[in-house]
């Protein structure tokens, strides 16, 4: 088994076309994007949100909460209702809180600085729901659970609202990273390729060998899964070390993401080259397509495309693998949102599971009708 | 060693083997001729349990084969018709993976590689890879990686096909070598002079159809032609050809840009009959060809049509 590993895996590695679009496009499509948008990435400089926070009355709990804020993540400007809405008109300010009985925000766009404002405002709301509860309840822990929300502040400043996440261009690398995880597609079509005798005379050769069916399926798998994980980490590594763009600070949390990534670019791949019934340029164009189109939804190539498709459909969004996979990145690197990631890999993994499944049944067909 | 009993495969409307009797017995070097098209590599394709056919069985080795056989398969080697390597590997590195799914040993297989490597002349080229040989370094790479783990059955499909004389004559050489160290070799091609040249029994196929079976000479047995006489420059009226058609054991004349073809049952001086009939004409002639009918004569006869290609 470890023979067969080791020339599957030479084999892949040496395959520069497949290898080309797996690892070295992401690499440079990283790179042109760091030309692109410059240092505003550096997470050195902290890009502030500019807002407006319209209050009905001074001193309230929501007013020190926005005063708390301003200078960290919001540049607030103290406008009367009227300025404010023309700031936001003119797009001179993200959005607009209006510090009422009950608090809302009102944005223009669907980016990810309105998302982080709303992010503010939620958080508020649910702090203060929490603190009624307790003083209605059990006014005696008022105390420790004012002291408790204030750890939990100090912990969401380090870990999702420091400066390194502020920038809006994070969107196209994590969709760039998401993009990376699906182009292992191409090393999964290629093993389709070599599996299947009515697909290539490998795969007919390789169709008369002695060793079980399901072994080499084995084989193939586990050696692609390797190498588009490795794949991913450079990738992963480059953007976070040489482009300087911090994906987060969660290792483990990424090394899951990009092998659940991994695991749903190869699949898909493996699922296109068993199931479409059509010419090897053909079913590499299905591939490239698939991998490009289902990106450009997760925000590859215009950055709010992923808020677009939320809005108009979101169901979209659950079932695109690139758009789940950008989604578990900006639980890594911005929300910290341990159950929204929970979720993205549950569907990145019953999403791979089910391509595989598919394409067994393509895949595993011991006799054929034609070669 | 191979049985089929009575092998049908359709592809839709058409039929591509047609009820096909078979049984190849262990030592030989066995040839499926026949034009492109006749199904003589649907045949091995069914035979390796590559392809669902409707009808009919095929056993090997006393058992009935099927996809996963696998113990059938460790003995059988297969060189398919068109290259299969991994052009990412090295010449070496192709023989020893297929070669390691036959043979996990690793002491065992490096022997093995290496003695294959020899075995079709590669040598020299073992660190290269598939794109940089030509096409008959390459086909031989192809039989190498087939081969390389010593079966006891080996199938080749076209291996020559798109070779050049030198790599040609290097594998119909190493077929007869891989059978006197004890395979039996079941060898399809349409070219008839490499079958006439190395098969030790032979089944001509038309039409998914066995026309016959059997040794050279019995296939040319088989067939009214025993001897073609070829005169050429002979200048010859109708009177003469009439006369010449008449003579004993001839059965088809043909005349035509002064170059006179008779075709001649199997008897003895036919050529010394001929030559002294246009002595006693007087006739002047150019050369003289006497020629044993060959396998494209058989299929001729068999078929009234010459091989395609």
């Amino acid at each position: 088994m470890l023979h067969l590993l080791y020339y599957r895996v030479l084999q892949i590695t040496r395959n520069h076309q497949s290898m080309f679009w797996a690892l070295a496009f992401p690499l440079i499509l990283g790179t042109m994007f760091r030309i692109s948008f410059g240092n505003g990435m550096s997470g050195e400089e902290m890009e502030l949100i500019p807002a407006a926070v319209v209050q009905e009355t001074e001193g309230t709990v929501f007013a020190s909460y926005m005063e708390e804020m301003d200078g960290r993540i919001l540049e607030l400007y103290d406008f009367s209702e009227e300025e404010a809405e023309k700031a936001l008109e003119t797009g001179e300010i993200v959005g607009i809180f209006y510090g009422t009985a009950k608090p809302y925000l009102k944005v223009a766009g669907s980016g990810l600085q309105e998302s982080i404002l709303t992010m503010l405002l939620d958080t508020y709301q649910k702090n203060a729901a929490l603190v009624e509860k307790i003083v209605r309840e059990r006014p005696e822990g008022l105390a420790a659970a004012v002291q408790s929300l204030q750890d939990y502040q100090e912990m969401t400043e380090t870990l999702s609202m420091g400066s390194e996440v502020t920038d809006p261009n994070i969107v196209y690398y994590f969709a760039l990273i998401a993009y990376a995880c699906m182009s292992g597609a191409f090393l999964g079509l290629q093993a389709s390729f070599d599996s299947q005798a009515n697909l290539s005379p490998l795969g007919a050769r390789r169709s008369v060998i002695p060793t079980h069916r399901l072994k080499m399926i084995l084989i193939d798998l586990i050696a692609l899964l390797c190498i588009h994980f490795l794949n991913v980490n450079l990738l992963t590594a480059y953007v976070h070390f040489v482009l300087g763009v911090a994906v987060g600070s969660n290792l483990g949390g990424i090394l899951l993401v990009n092998l659940a990534g991994s695991a749903i670019g190869v699949s898909l791949g493996i699922a296109i080259g068993s199931l479409l019934r059509a010419s090897e340029s053909v079913k590499m164009g299905a591939v490239i397509g698939a991998t490009l189109f289902l990106s450009f939804l997760a925000g590859l190539m215009f950055g709010n495309m992923k808020d677009i498709v939320e809005h108009a459909c979101p169901l979209l969004n659950r079932i695109n693998p690139a758009a789940v996979l950008s989604d578990a990145y900006y639980c890594l690197g911005i929300y910290d949102n341990p159950a929204r990631l929970a979720r993205c890999l549950v569907i990145l993994g019953v999403m791979s599971a089910g391509l595989l499944a598919l394409a067994f049944f393509g895949i595993r067909r011991e006799r054929y009708e034609s070669i | 060693m191979i049985q089929i009993e009575n092998l049908v495969k359709r592809y839709g409307e058409l039929v591509a083997v047609d009820h096909l009797n078979l049984e190849i017995r262990e030592g030989e070097i066995f040839g499926l001729l026949g034009p492109n098209g006749c199904g003589k590599t649907t045949t091995i394709n069914c035979l390796l349990a590559l392809l669902k056919y409707d009808k009919g069985s095929i056993r090997i080795f006393g058992k009935e084969m099927a996809p996963d056989s696998y113990e059938i398969k460790r003995n059988i080697g297969v060189v398919m018709q068109n290259v299969a390597v991994f052009k990412q590997l090295t010449v070496y590195e192709n023989i020893d993976y297929f070669c390691g799914l036959y043979v996990p040993e690793k002491k065992e297989r490096k022997r093995l590689v290496e003695e294959a490597i020899s075995f079709v002349g590669l040598e020299q080229f073992a660190k290269t890879k598939p794109g940089k040989l030509s096409g008959g370094l390459l086909r031989r790479l192809n039989i190498a990686c087939g081969i390389a783990h010593k079966p006891k059955l080996i199938i080749l499909d076209e291996p020559t096909v798109a070779v050049d004389p030198q790599s040609r004559n290097k594998i119909l050489e190493g077929i007869q070598e891989l059978n006197r160290q004890g395979s039996t070799v079941i060898y399809t091609s349409h070219y008839m002079e490499e079958v006439e040249q190395i098969c030790t029994r032979i089944a001509i196929l038309d039409h998914g159809r066995i026309l016959a079976t059997g040794t050279t000479e019995e296939l040319k047995g088989m067939i009214k032609t025993g001897e073609i006489i070829t005169i050429d420059a002979i200048s010859l009226d109708e009177r003469q050809l009439a006369e010449i058609r008449e003579l004993p054991h001839v059965f088809e004349l043909t005349y035509e840009e002064q170059r006179l073809t008779l075709r001649l049952s199997s008897a003895r001086h036919n050529l010394v009959r001929i030559l002294t009939y246009l002595q006693e004409q007087d006739l002047q002639f150019g050369r003289v060809f006497s020629e044993m009918p060959t396998l494209n004569d058989v299929f001729l006869e068999i078929t009234g049509t010459g091989l395609r290609d």
